[in-house]
């Protein structure tokens, strides 16, 4: 495993007051409306001239006290709920929750439900990354053409996606569509050939955006070497997915940790050994080209079956969960997504504590940051791709 | 009326200032001054330039709305990342009460006349979110909203609807006329918004008060339902998870594994040494701190008559690559005992433990930095709690 190593660590608690006696440094509130921010997230930077210093985030703006709404909310009535904590990749965040209510269940989920949770998965990992990459691309700013050409395109190919799973759930997006043991909505026929053919348009554009981006001088000069987090600071951090893949480290749950049918379909992490931007960016174009060729294997072979367990639910808003705790974990488009459960017996979890990978990505930031110039602070930032819903929940 | 200079018309509906008389014998200047009136409605409905309040989801739907699909731009409604600049102020997504005062904010920089969309339910009346400690119950509890568009979220075509009714808006407002709004949500049967919105009558000056005064929060006992525990033995979920070296490492801490009820409690004072231990047994990656606020009479093995009231903390690491295993403990703390601080051992138990403080009230010694993450440092309790009703409602915002 060759990963990125950095020798020396930045201290994110280094008291200003001492560092700069003279009181010349500048300190730059930075959010939490501000464009470049993905939502509503603010930093106090202490910036020496352009260079930043030290960076203090703050989060809980969209603190919407989800873990303590699911306290009051039966079992089923949970999954409409944490679909909009990660609002980018729903589909994952309703998967995460119910695998979690299976396991302590003892649920065994019908082989073409899994499949489906799979198939869906994967075009929600194509979606968000498209979107990552358009805003990402806003975030440089006008170096990429104005910044709003990827963009633009990415989202033309975003709502292929969000046309597919229109069909089979009715929503863009908050789907509602896994519930305990299983899924809601069945594959609508016919369905197949319009992934098919979205695909092939996707796959068809995939060159354009790494011309664009990749093979981008400006970008490479914005990306390559900027915002480097080390391997062995990334793992401490609780760090995952996309951003710790590009750091070196070959660590994918889908491969590691099988679930859904990734037991089935052998999934090819995608990794780079940067550590920067760059990398990042290198790894989510990776998996969207890895994602297209998992949909293409799976789409037309899903198990013909049942698509939910049935049992033991029968009235579904007075499911109870025994006592006991679970951790369940998946691999979302932004890295390991859990959920801990704590269930007292009765038909509202006692605890339950999402694990968001967005808010370990961010708390890299502090790490990272300082050395870099504000306009690089909005590119690292950008890189990271947190979402605010999930941070914060 | 009025002090007698600025008056133009007199009681009769006639022009009484001299000026007037002047510049009534300009040949054509009325019609001038119409038709320049209409190029003005013209210019001010089709260049509505929108600033977006994105905060969550109804953000993305907007971008979608902005993008290549949809494309609201070809309505002259340009996206300004600036409130200076911007007409029309979106506000996408849930607004908490730490973000509330914020938006207030950028609403009072915009220059008149300035307009207000509320975008999906958040925006419109908190959603389920509503009755919650840190959501506000719609932003017309302090903006003056001039359209609403339902959804959650709405699509880009709902917004764009929207944008629509709120040219007709415009357009009757430079002519002078009165816009016939959607009917009223109370004769739609939908139930009465609990917190009163800026056009209300019942809002009183106390609310107002209340809301610039600084925040204090109520928690109400709330009594649990009674549990039932099914008798049937539940297989153990943590059996399998749990590697044979991390059973021998607890075996030498004298720990034995704790079974279906939970992972392996370990004593306080030794529980750091457990971390450093696993570490170098390769659990690299710190997953997650798990804090969990346990009333008196309960506990992990369900209603237990000499339980006190106690906090567990559960500590899940991760070992790297194929065959990935995660390693658990817990901790029990009785309340107010402080649990040493991990983060010396992992930097990533930083926000971890700070996120556990500011919501559970579990104290952790050591700690570089302890603040509060998710609310503002001003705020008092600790919502996780057991203790903590559900319902509390949010602070006084603005």
């Amino acid at each position: 495993m060759r990963t990125v190593q950095v020798t020396r660590r930045v201290d994110p608690h280094v008291n200003i007051d001492r560092y700069d006696p003279e009181a010349e440094l500048m300190l730059l509130h930075f959010g939490p409306q501000h464009p470049s921010t993905h939502g509503v997230f603010r930093m106090d930077l202490t910036l020496d001239g352009e260079i930043v210093v030290k960076a203090v985030p703050h989060v809980g703006f969209l603190h919407r006290a989800v873990e303590k709404l699911c306290e009051s909310l039966a079992y089923v009535q949970i999954t409409p709920i944490v679909d909009k904590n990660d609002y980018v990749a729903p589909m994952t965040n309703e998967q995460a929750l119910n695998m979690a209510f299976e396991k302590l269940l003892n649920l065994e989920v019908p082989r073409r439900a899994r499949w489906m949770r799979s198939l869906f998965a994967e075009l929600q990992r194509i979606a968000s990354h498209l979107l990552w990459l358009g805003t990402f691309a806003l975030d440089l700013g006008g170096a990429l053409g104005g910044g709003s050409t990827v963009f633009i395109y990415c989202f033309r190919e975003r709502e292929l996606i969000l046309d597919l799973f229109e069909e089979v759930t009715g929503a863009r997006f908050h789907y509602n569509t896994h519930t305990i043991g299983g899924n809601r909505h069945d594959l609508p026929a016919g369905w197949s050939a319009k992934v098919h053919s979205a695909l092939n348009v996707i796959a068809g554009r995939i060159h354009e955006y790494e011309e664009m981006t990749l093979h981008n001088k400006i970008f490479v000069a914005r990306t390559k070497g900027v915002g480097v987090l080390d391997a062995d600071l990334a793992l401490e951090l609780g760090v995952s997915g996309p951003i710790l893949r590009a750091s070196g480290v070959d660590h994918d749950l889908r491969r590691d940790a099988p679930f859904h049918a990734y037991d089935e379909v052998p999934v090819r992490p995608v990794t780079a050994t940067g550590g920067d931007c760059f990398a990042r960016a290198q790894v989510r174009l990776g998996e969207i080209r890895e994602s297209i060729r998992l949909v293409r294997a799976m789409v037309d072979n899903v198990p013909v079956g049942s698509i939910n367990s049935g049992k033991p639910i029968k009235v579904p808003v007075q499911t109870k969960i025994p006592p006991g705790q679970a951790y369940v974990a998946i691999e979302t488009p932004r890295g390991e997504l859990g959920t801990y459960l704590i269930s007292d017996g009765s038909q509202f979890p006692y605890r339950l504590k999402i694990r968001p990978p967005s808010l370990h990505a961010l708390s890299a930031l502090p790490y990272i940051l300082p050395g870099a110039t504000v306009s690089d602070a909005v590119a690292i930032l950008g890189s990271l791709d947190p979402i605010m819903g999930e941070v914060d929940r | 009326m009025g002090v007698k200079g600025h008056r133009t018309v007199d009681d009769t509906g006639n022009f009484e200032h001299p000026l007037y008389k002047v510049l009534f014998q300009i040949p054509g200047l009325t019609l001038a001054a119409t038709a320049l009136d209409h190029v003005l409605t013209w210019g001010m409905t089709n260049a509505l330039w929108t600033f977006p309040m994105a905060t969550s989801c109804c953000g993305i739907e907007f971008m979608a709305s902005a993008a290549s699909r949809v494309d609201i731009d070809r309505m002259g409604t340009i996206v300004r990342a600036s409130p200076r600049q911007a007409d029309v102020m979106v506000v996408a997504g849930t607004i908490t009460v730490k973000m509330a005062p914020r938006v207030k904010k950028l609403w009072d920089q915009m220059p008149e006349p300035k307009w207000c969309i509320a975008m999906g339910s958040c925006a419109i009346s908190g959603d389920f979110y509503r009755n919650l400690y840190s959501v506000v119950p719609g932003v017309d509890t302090f903006l003056p909203v001039d359209v609403y568009v339902p959804g959650c979220p709405p699509n880009p075509e709902a917004l764009m609807h929207g944008f629509l009714r709120l040219q007709e808006k415009v357009r009757a407002m430079r002519q002078g006329a009165k816009v016939v709004g959607d009917p009223n949500p109370e004769l739609l049967r939908v139930t009465k918004p609990s917190n009163p919105r800026l056009v209300d009558a019942d809002r009183t000056a106390a609310l107002d008060e209340a809301q610039v005064s600084s925040a204090e929060t109520a928690t109400d006992l709330e009594v649990a339902p009674p549990v039932s525990v099914p008798l049937e033995a539940v297989p153990a979920p943590f059996a399998a998870s749990n590697a044979t070296e991390l059973d021998g490492v607890l075996a030498d801490f004298g720990i034995l594994p704790a079974g279906k009820q939970g992972p392996p409690l370990v004593p306080v004072e030794r529980h750091l040494e457990l971390a450093r231990r696993l570490k170098g047994l390769g659990y690299r990656q710190l997953v997650s701190i798990v804090a969990t606020h346990w009333l008196a009479g309960k506990g992990r093995g369900g209603n237990e008559a000499g339980e006190v009231e106690h906090h567990e903390v559960v500590y899940l690491l991760r070992t790297v690559g194929p065959g990935t295993r995660v390693a658990t403990w817990a901790v029990r703390p009785l309340a107010g005992q402080p649990v040493p601080s991990l983060s010396e051992v992992y930097a990533g138990a930083d926000w971890q433990e700070r996120e556990q403080f500011d919501l559970l009230g579990v104290v952790f010694s050591g700690h570089p930095d302890l603040r509060r993450l998710m609310m503002a440092e001003n705020y008092t309790g600790h919502p996780l709690r057991r203790d903590f009703a559900a319902d509390t409602a949010a602070a006084p915002w603005r």
